[in-house]
């Protein structure tokens, strides 16, 4: 089949049937059904990677923004079946990657909606700090999407403990410790990555001599205030030692600011996050 | 075959008989000696604190092993009355004997449906009994089996899912709240003797340091070297419990050690994870208000009690199929059993009646030496080996369809009389 020819539809309902599959393996622990989740979601890996590159899809689009850190975690999900083959990760995994999938779907349903980062960069050499830009900002995304994952089991595992639901029984887990670690790591991966994405935009805006809107421009506000809530989840992690359910409720929304700005940026005149 | 066991268990004999007729180790060797000697038979002896039981056996049918005798050598060897004992035992032959040691091997009739050190108990006696010499074919045939029952039973059911102690449910617990237990510090309040077991579980996990707590410094101070740990003294604990991430607490206390206010003074010091709260003392140590399963996870005795009374409710599930596999086990064993005897005994039926074929025909073609061509000395042969074929056809099949069919060895001991054939 000409990779021309794969849709959305192709690898959002192979990950829609690994998430149902998962779920079928709450109520029926059977190993042939993890082994068809994760052959569900491989076709879907494989089928999303055949549709990026076919369609071109550039980064610089809503599209590709919300897309790439799908097919990121799509892969995490799989490396993660292989190590946690006893724990409800897919559970967790993959609603986000078929969220992402289908927001994807609803922003932009073409791939070339704004200028590819290759065009772009074959333009001029402005265009080089648009994809630094673009990229580093996709690349927190992702960390902000590893966080928000970890944040979600760890509250579900927390309500476990408060609950003293007896281990091995229903969902299982990773320890609230690893959880915790996971968020940490990924926000602390993530927090850099967005100021220089950021930094560069700035950077970019003023090179290009694009005029400042105020802070009711939807890019700025939005990307502004992801910026400064992931900044108070840091200063309150390191500073004042703040941990638990808090901090992962702080990153569940990191994670939210971090989807409308990935939607209303695109959405909005100039583009970009 | 002939198989008996005689014993009695956890459900037919209170623990004052069970320890009455418990085999001690010089008991056992003397046991094992004595009982195949009096009673011309391989022996077994399974002594745990739930069970005492004795296995024998023979290759042949007859003649039966009594129970009466074995009871009145139970007695004899324990100095019980033989009428005491006799109301709490219990026994199983052939089959029911094969059916009962798979039950048991696979922890269907323990006192912990689903227990594990049963299967060890098991095996410890048949090495031992091999040790003293007095297994022979079928027990040492018969024990193998069950040790495959046992982990079939282990393997393809949820029998041995979960845990049933505390001190185990208690590690389960804390393996929900961390990962990894090389940079965790286990402060120990107090310590009876459920609190040591605990403390064995949680040493075992590998804990950085552990610090001891009590009221009394040389009862800390004895613990601490018990388990490798540090004394504290009484009136630091607030202090190591904002730095410790497990806590064990057992202690006699009449009244809470730690309320919520205290607790919560402790908590606002504290810099680092979780802590995981193990209060076993009864009455409680902790003020349960403490627990919110993010900062502060306690669980007290009723929690991890919880856990056993649910894995042993989730064990109940599994019982039927575990029983199943049991008597499947059961039949495997007694055909296969039936069918080495059988096949043992029409080899040798064949190579007799070959042998003396060979004789006769031999001693015919001596007296008519020269008088034969090759010819008539290979038509003498045939007709003589058809005359065998035909002869043994009748008995062969019978016994083939014996150990088939019935797995009983009626015709099986017939035939070794009647053509007097020996092992």
């Amino acid at each position: 089949m000409p990779i021309e020819r794969v849709t959305f539809l192709c690898f959002a309902a192979s990950y829609a049937l690994a998430l149902g599959l998962e779920l079928l393996l709450l109520l029926r622990p059977h190993w042939p059904l993890r082994l068809l989740a994760v052959l569900a979601a491989t076709a879907g890996l494989l089928a999303q990677t055949l549709f990026m590159i076919g369609q071109h899809v550039s980064f610089a689009s809503a599209t590709g923004a919300l897309l790439f850190p799908a097919w990121v975690l799509a892969v995490f999900y799989l490396t993660g079946s292989f190590h946690h083959r006893r724990l409800a990760w897919g559970i967790f995994v993959l609603p986000v990657v078929l969220g992402l999938t289908l927001l994807a779907r609803a922003v932009g349903p073409s791939a070339a909606e704004s200028p590819g980062v290759v065009e772009a960069a074959a333009g001029d050499a402005r265009a080089v700090w648009r994809i630094l830009h673009i990229v580093f900002f996709v690349l927190s995304a992702v960390g902000i999407c590893v966080g928000f994952i970890a944040s979600v089991m760890y509250l579900v595992q927390a309500q476990r403990l408060k609950t003293k639901a007896v281990p091995g029984k229903g969902l299982r887990l990773l320890s609230l410790e690893r959880l915790e670690t996971m968020n940490r790591r990924a926000l602390a991966w993530a927090f850099p990555l967005l100021t220089v994405g950021l930094l560069l935009g700035i950077a970019q805006m003023v090179h290009e001599g694009v005029p400042f809107q105020g802070w009711s421009d939807p890019r700025i506000l939005t990307t502004g205030l992801l910026w400064v809530v992931f900044a108070l989840v840091l200063y309150l992690r390191y500073g004042f030692h703040l941990r638990g359910r808090r901090v992962a409720l702080l990153t569940i929304l990191a994670f939210g600011l971090l989807l409308v700005t990935l939607v209303t940026s695109h959405n909005a005149p100039g583009g970009g996050p | 075959m002939m198989l008996l066991s005689v014993g009695c268990s956890h459900r037919t004999a209170p623990v004052d008989v069970r320890e009455k007729i418990a085999f001690h180790h010089d008991q056992l060797t003397r046991a094992l000696e004595e009982i195949p000697a009096r009673f011309q038979c391989e022996a077994v002896i399974l002594s745990t604190c739930n069970r005492v039981e004795i296995y024998l056996a023979r290759p042949e049918a007859d003649p039966v092993l009594p129970q009466d005798a074995v009871a009145a050598y139970l007695a004899e060897l324990h100095g019980a009355p033989r009428t005491s004992l006799l109301p709490f035992l219990y026994e199983h032959r052939q089959g029911e004997a094969v059916h009962h040691l798979f039950r048991v091997i696979a922890s269907l009739d323990s006192l912990l449906v689903g227990e594990g050190q049963i299967a060890g108990q098991v095996k410890r006696a048949y090495e031992r009994a091999n040790e003293c010499g007095s297994i022979g074919p079928v027990l040492h045939t018969l024990f193998q089996h069950a040790h495959q029952v046992a982990k079939r039973v282990r393997s393809e059911t949820g029998i041995a899912r979960g845990h049933v102690s505390v001190s185990s449910a208690a590690v389960d617990y804390v393996r929900q709240v961390f990962d990894r237990f090389d940079d965790k510090s286990v402060l120990v309040i107090g310590a009876g003797k459920i609190g040591e077991l605990a403390l064995r579980h949680l040493r075992a996990l590998g804990p950085e340091r552990i610090w001891v707590s009590n009221r009394s410094s040389e009862k800390a101070s004895s613990i601490a070297l018990g388990c490798g740990g540090v004394a504290i003294p009484w009136d630091q604990l607030d202090d190591v419990l904002s730095r410790a991430d497990i806590v064990l607490s057992a202690t006699g206390a009449a009244e809470p050690i730690m309320t919520l206010e205290r607790y919560q003074k402790i908590l606002s010091r504290r810099t680092s994870g979780p802590v995981v709260i193990l209060d076993i003392a009864v009455p409680r140590d902790f003020d349960p208000r403490i627990h919110d399963g993010d900062r502060t996870c306690l669980f007290n005795i009723d929690d991890l009690k919880r856990i056993r009374e649910q894995t042993l409710h989730d064990r109940l599930a599994h019982v039927e199929p575990a029983e199943a596999i049991v008597a499947e086990e059961v039949q495997r064993f007694l055909k296969d059993w039936s069918r080495r005897r059988h096949g043992l005994v029409i080899a040798r039926l064949y190579q007799e009646s070959e042998a003396r074929r060979q004789a006769i025909v031999e001693r015919l073609f001596s007296r008519l030496n020269g008088r034969l061509s090759d010819a008539d000395r290979a038509q003498i042969e045939g007709a003589f080996r058809l005359l065998q074929n035909q002869f043994l056809h009748g008995p062969i099949s019978a016994l083939a369809e014996e150990s088939h069919e019935s797995g009983s060895h009626t015709l099986l001991d017939a035939l070794r009389k009647l053509f007097r054939l020996h092992d």
